[in-house]
């Protein structure tokens, strides 16, 4: 079954971002202009089309390339199609979710489809693509039967460019980093629920299960939250069946998303009065976090950054814990937008962008204390980087 | 119902060994060593993802919560589980399923959990080992895998020859299924209930997606209309007032297992639309038998809902197999030929969208016993309601 809906609000090729878009709501009209930017590339490389697949898991690390310039996060897999001309069509799964998606996608057409493969063949031949001048977008993230069945139908596959819609998106709209800062105040609601909630005798999974819902009220569309607690954690992990107990440390990995926009902040809470050693190792973590955010500003790499962080656990003697399994990244990007800049890593040579938006978390295991987390969502500015939490972490007592 | 696929599975997902002991997972290997040994592959690779894990977590408990997960079985010797995570989140993963040799596939941690285990199984002639679920695997790890292996060994595909898991449920899993059954049930009340108070559709799916995690749900996904059941939408965030019934859907999954069902409530008088509805889903659940076709069960089905026509959300199917996977074969389709089988569980759905007479969806989820079905849970009756 097919369903085409036809939206009558394409800009004419070559137009301004804001001409011809005066009737599409705020969102569209960012979209679109990252579908017009997309079809400026087509002419500039004197490509043909370009084909974007979102295999419909929403990975908090990942770029959708269909949210990007279709403005829909789609439930089953997907596609859009863009030309050289401008005219973009999208394709979502199942059919029955035609109308969400028209309603706001940025595209001229939405199709609503149980059949990806057939109804995406036909619109690659109503676009009347060379797929020899075409690129494709995501299609490495579908499953290989999948792609293969596009394959087929298509008869071959346009050459991959999967970091094109990631580098479009690079660096986060004014809608965007809005959404960004809402995002961040739900994380920190979320985080204050925490405080309120937790209690010696509450199972893990009931913790993680109000926390989720409570900022699911307040607007989160998806959160990738992990909460654990140990008195000697190794690392964070998802809620399990754990009975908390005094004298735990619990963390927070607390992930909404917000219109497209996951952000994220990590936070260490001790249910009882934590002992000096503990303070005294989180202020470590406080310290790498100041390394970072002065160190993370525009023209700065993200090696740079990586090492300011890591320079002061070097310092404190935690030199050889600077490595997985007793970290594993010292921030990273943020989907479904654009994962720009990439994982805070010491061989990442990028260079930050002001207005990219990423989360910084210099979180860490030290032998004395076990896992400790601390961690913000921060945006890039000349001087350095700015958190977006009102309340920076902060070693929190649950008092018993 | 498709629903929208969440960035990581929230609830408990440690292995439940009082519930699924490690004799259950030796016995339900038992079939695919038989396959094992006719096909003579020395050893299976079984994949699954965040969204689609039925094989995987079936022989090895083992639900990725993001990314995938793939388990190496050999014919003998010591079984392996990959998983797409980080070598720091190991701990973690070791305790969600009784193999315990438990390695990072991620990355660059590939070649080393990998290559090192294939190359026991060496030989001077070419190596058959049998795969389930690579068509759900990214391009990129496909062709890793078979860079990995080289010529020495050759993959054949056995999800045509074995299903895993089958389609008769085994005792652990119907207690299982049962489980999240009376979970669903609790939520769809909370559901009803919270929509009376309210009249927001969001909130009261949202309160029944509290109840059911509060009682340890693994996954909950939910549907709701905004348009008085014409369509069904994905959370919005709006938490709305709306007019008209409520019309939803709400599945739960405990200890592995799904159970779903599509809800109505129409506190005005029922509509000849509601009474087709309840009458299709009565014939529904009374045809189910052991050895019913699920063409004819799908015949019996739309003739009952006549003069109306099924509803397009359900995407010309009146159900399918449910279980460790929400969406399971057989699909109940006009063209489907398979025979249910005993102890088959099902999810029966009907509705119809009628602009006049009203949009309903209703659903069931059965056993399939020598004796006809057994229901295991239903939607609220639109009367009672």
């Amino acid at each position: 079954m097919s369903i085409r809906l036809h939206w009558a609000r394409r800009p004419a090729a070559g137009s301004s971002d804001a001409i011809g878009v005066h009737a599409m709501n705020e969102r569209a009209i960012v979209r679109n202009s990252r579908l017009i930017r997309a079809t400026r590339h087509l002419q500039d490389e004197a490509l043909d089309g370009l084909i974007a697949a979102s295999n419909g898991l929403n990975n908090f690390l990942d770029s959708n390339a269909v949210y990007v310039l279709g403005g829909v996060r789609p439930i089953g897999e997907s596609a859009l199609v863009l030309d050289r001309d401008g005219a973009s069509t999208l394709i979502v799964t199942p059919a029955w979710d035609v109308e969400r998606a028209a309603a706001l996608s940025s595209t001229d057409d939405t199709i609503g489809t149980d059949d990806l493969v057939a109804t995406l063949a036909s619109v690659v031949g109503t676009h009347r693509l060379d797929l020899s001048r075409t690129v494709s977008v995501g299609l490495s993230l579908l499953g290989q039967g999948l792609l293969d069945r596009i394959g087929s139908a298509l008869r071959t596959l346009p050459k991959t460019a999967d970091e094109l819609v990631r580098d479009l998106a690079r660096v986060g709209t004014a809608e965007e980093l809005a959404a960004a800062e809402r995002a961040t105040w739900i994380a920190e609601r979320g985080y204050a629920r925490l405080l309120e909630y937790a209690r010696p005798g509450l199972r893990e999974f009931e913790l993680a299960a109000e926390l989720y819902c409570f900022m699911k009220k307040l607007g989160a569309e998806d959160n990738f939250l992990l909460m654990s607690a140990s008195q000697h954690n190794l690392a964070v992990r998802a809620a399990g069946e754990r009975i908390l107990d005094v004298g735990d440390i619990i963390l927070s990995e607390i992930t909404p998303c917000y219109r497209g926009q996951f952000v994220q902040i990590c936070r260490t809470t001790v249910i009882g009065e934590p002992p000096p050693l503990l303070r005294e190792k989180f202020a470590l973590l406080q310290a790498a976090m100041r390394e970072g955010l002065a160190a993370g500003h525009a023209g700065a790499r993200v090696a740079d950054v990586t090492r300011a962080i890591n320079g002061v656990f070097q310092k404190a003697g935690y030199g050889d814990y600077c490595r997985p399994p007793y970290m594993r990244v010292r921030g990273h990007g943020l989907g479904i937008t654009s994962d720009r800049p990439g994982d805070i890593v010491e061989r990442n040579e990028r260079v930050l962008e002001s207005g990219m938006v990423f989360v910084m978390h210099p979180n860490q295991y030290i032998p004395e204390s076990g896992y400790l987390m601390c961690g913000e969502t921060v945006v890039v500015a000349d001087e350095r980087a700015r958190s977006l939490s009102a309340r920076p972490a902060q070693l929190d007592v649950i008092a018993v | 119902m498709q629903t929208m696929q969440p960035s990581i599975m929230l609830g408990s997902y440690v292995w439940a060994q009082d519930r699924l002991p490690q004799d259950e997972f030796v016995l339900r290997l038992d079939d695919l060593r038989a396959a094992m040994a006719r096909h003579a592959w020395q050893a299976v690779f079984v994949y699954g993802d965040a969204r689609e894990h039925a094989g995987l977590a079936y022989l090895s408990n083992f639900i990725p919560r993001m990314r995938w997960g793939m388990a190496l079985l050999p014919r003998a010797g010591e079984a392996r589980l990959l998983c797409s995570m980080s070598t720091r989140d190991l701990p973690a993963m070791r305790t969600m399923t009784w193999i315990s040799d438990v390695q990072s596939g991620w990355g660059p941690e590939w070649e080393k959990a990998f290559d090192p285990w294939v190359d026991r199984l060496k030989s001077e002639r070419t190596v058959e080992l049998g795969t389930f679920g690579f068509d759900l695997m990214a391009p990129a790890l496909h062709e890793q895998v078979r860079r990995s292996l080289g010529d020495r060994f050759r993959l054949q595909r056995a999800d045509d020859i074995l299903a895993i898991p089958g389609s008769r449920k085994r005792p652990r899993e119907l207690t299982m299924i049962r489980a999240s059954c009376k979970v669903l049930e609790a939520a769809a009340k909370t559901f009803v209930e919270s929509w009376r108070n309210s009249q927001e559709p969001e909130s009261a799916a949202l309160d029944a997606e509290r109840v059911a995690r509060s009682f340890a749900a693994q996954d909950v996904r939910t549907l709701i209309s905004l348009d008085g059941g014409r369509t069904l939408v994905p959370y919005q965030g709006r938490f709305e007032k709306t007019a008209g019934p409520l019309v939803g859907y709400i599945a739960v999954k405990v200890l592995g297992y799904w159970a779903d069902m599509l809800i109505t409530v129409n506190d005005r008088s029922a509509t000849p639309a509601s009474r087709h509805a309840e009458a299709a889903l009565d014939a529904l659940v009374a045809n189910v038998r052991p050895g019913a076709r699920s063409g004819e069960i799908y015949a019996n089905a739309i003739a009952a809902l006549r003069p109306f026509t099924l509803h397009p959300v359900l995407g010309e199917s009146v159900g399918h197999g449910i279980g460790l996977s929400l969406h399971e074969q057989p699909e109940f389709r006009a063209a489907g030929d398979s025979a249910l089988v005993e102890d088959g569980v099902y999810a029966l759905q009907v509705g119809i969208a009628d602009a006049e007479s009203g949009h309903v969806l209703l659903s069931a989820i059965v056993r399939n016993t020598a004796n006809g079905a057994e229901v295991l849970a239903r939607s609220p009756s639109l009367e009672a309601a």
